[in-house]
């Protein structure tokens, strides 16, 4: 009990807080490449719902300043730059050099560039001036991060008064039946289908148990509201694997 | 709980939509003029409301929006409103559609939405699930004949009514006799006349 404050979780380990960091980086260099072949795989290509469904939730607008944290390979990135339009501004933010890299080649291939910026920014303490994004997504990230009080703390900080908050996250099943299944498919298929497709079941496995470890629906509410959001809520995707958080400052 | 079978609906439609639109680049250009607005559609009786944006020449469609809304076009489903014609292609708007908001918006949607030839009934029945479309489905086949009996029905009765009861027009028979006696007298006429040309020659002719 002495260390527990001096150790975070990584997958189902306790490692020194310190280190999580680093080692969550080690993860993201290995599986960048096939990051989005990867999701398709294991999402069965529904997180690219998910990903539509959480930008109908942002109402994000023409002129509007928008961050995604943890963008990865630029999927919201891309498609907030098409609705903020040549007036607005879209910021990419990943702590991983290899992810931003694969992102930003990504969208620049796509010919997406002029309102488009690339920040490799730590999510617990993000690089810019109070109540500066009318937006902030952070999709697949939170979990990742190993302070994520301080994290949501920075994130509403740089918030402007009006502005919400978009966590899409994994979360806990709640559909009757759901949980042994998917149980099964992310312990033993999501790891065999890592070292087939990128060579790496560490890896995959690290993801698989990094999802239980994270905080469920309302847990992470309370961590919203504990920082400041207010009119918060949720919606469970397919069934409560994936939920989508949202809070507002006021 | 979000259904993430809709958003897979949604996407469909989107892409269909903008294949269509894609055909036609002059309405294309007509809505590059309205980026950026935001047109929601309340399809009355399904409790569905789907919001279009406008981007790039490109149609955004949406399940839910909470920003603010230029322009509301309120209908029946579609499929409803394009009952009866049997055709399909005649886009998503026939009869009844309430505009509320900004009405130059409205109608400038409306005339784009004409031009576009998709299955809408399909792309519907997807959004609003099995069984709320298998209901919809049976009420438009109802509909459908019911109007087509009793259309045919109506017809008849009508020209039951002013045929033998009221003897206001004639029935059948009547007016092909009514014809062919016309017939008779054009040609009786007709017959008459080349007669009379013939009378006037000989006159003229012994006048000389």
């Amino acid at each position: 009990m002495s260390n527990q404050q001096d150790t975070t979780h990584f997958g189902f380990r306790q490692v020194p807080k310190q280190e999580k960091a680093a080692k969550v980086a080690e993860v993201f260099h290995s599986v960048a490449a096939k990051y989005d072949l990867m999701n398709d795989l294991m999402s069965l290509g529904i997180h690219r719902l998910w990903k539509r469904y959480t930008i109908e939730m942002s109402g994000v607008r023409r002129g509007q300043r928008v961050l995604d944290i943890a963008g990865g390979t630029g999927d919201l990135a891309g498609k907030f730059a098409e609705l903020v339009g040549p007036d607005g501004e879209v910021v990419l933010a990943d702590i991983n050099e290899s992810m931003l890299k694969v992102g930003r080649a990504r969208l620049v291939d796509r010919g997406q560039i002029g309102n488009l910026r690339y920040a490799q920014a730590n999510a617990e303490c993000l690089p810019f001036p109070d109540n500066h994004f009318d937006l902030i997504t952070i999709a697949f990230g939170l979990r990742n991060v190993t302070d994520k009080d301080k994290a949501l703390a920075s994130m509403f900080r740089i918030l402007k008064p009006g502005g919400r908050l978009l966590v899409l996250e994994f979360s806990k099943p709640v559909t009757p039946g759901l949980g042994p299944i998917y149980d099964q498919y992310s312990f033993k298929l999501l790891p065999f289908m890592g070292k087939l497709v990128a060579n790496d079941s560490e890896s995959y496995k690290y993801l698989a148990e990094s999802i239980r470890m994270h905080p469920d629906q309302d847990t992470l509410k309370g961590m919203m509201e504990a920082v400041g959001f207010e009119s918060c809520d949720y919606h469970n995707l397919t069934g409560g694997i994936v939920a989508l958080h949202r809070g507002f400052k006021f | 709980m979000p259904s993430m079978l809709n958003q897979a609906a949604l996407a469909t439609l989107e892409q269909a939509l903008n294949a269509a639109l894609a055909l036609d680049p002059h309405t294309a250009t007509r809505l590059q003029r309205l980026d950026g607005k935001v047109i929601a559609l309340a399809i009355e009786g399904t409790g569905i409301t789907l919001y279009l944006q406008p981007l790039d020449g490109t149609l955004r469609l949406m399940g839910a929006w909470d920003g603010p809304i230029d322009t509301t076009l309120r209908g029946a489903p579609f499929s409803l409103l394009r009952m009866g014609s049997g055709r399909t292609g005649e886009g998503l708007f026939r009869g009844g559609v309430e505009i509320e908001g900004d009405v130059e918006l409205g109608q400038q949607i409306q005339r784009v939405f004409e031009k576009i030839d998709i299955d809408w009934e399909e792309h519907l029945a997807r959004l609003c699930g099995d069984v709320i479309a298998h209901q919809l489905g049976n009420v438009v086949r109802d509909l459908r004949d019911w109007m087509a009996r009793s259309s045919d029905h109506l017809q008849q009765d009508v020209a039951d009514y002013l045929q033998e009861e009221r003897e206001l027009l004639p029935v059948d028979w009547e007016v092909e006799a009514f014809y062919e006696q016309v017939d008779t007298l054009r040609s009786d006429v007709d017959r008459l006349e080349a007669r009379l040309k013939r009378l006037e020659k000989k006159v003229t002719h012994r006048g000389e």
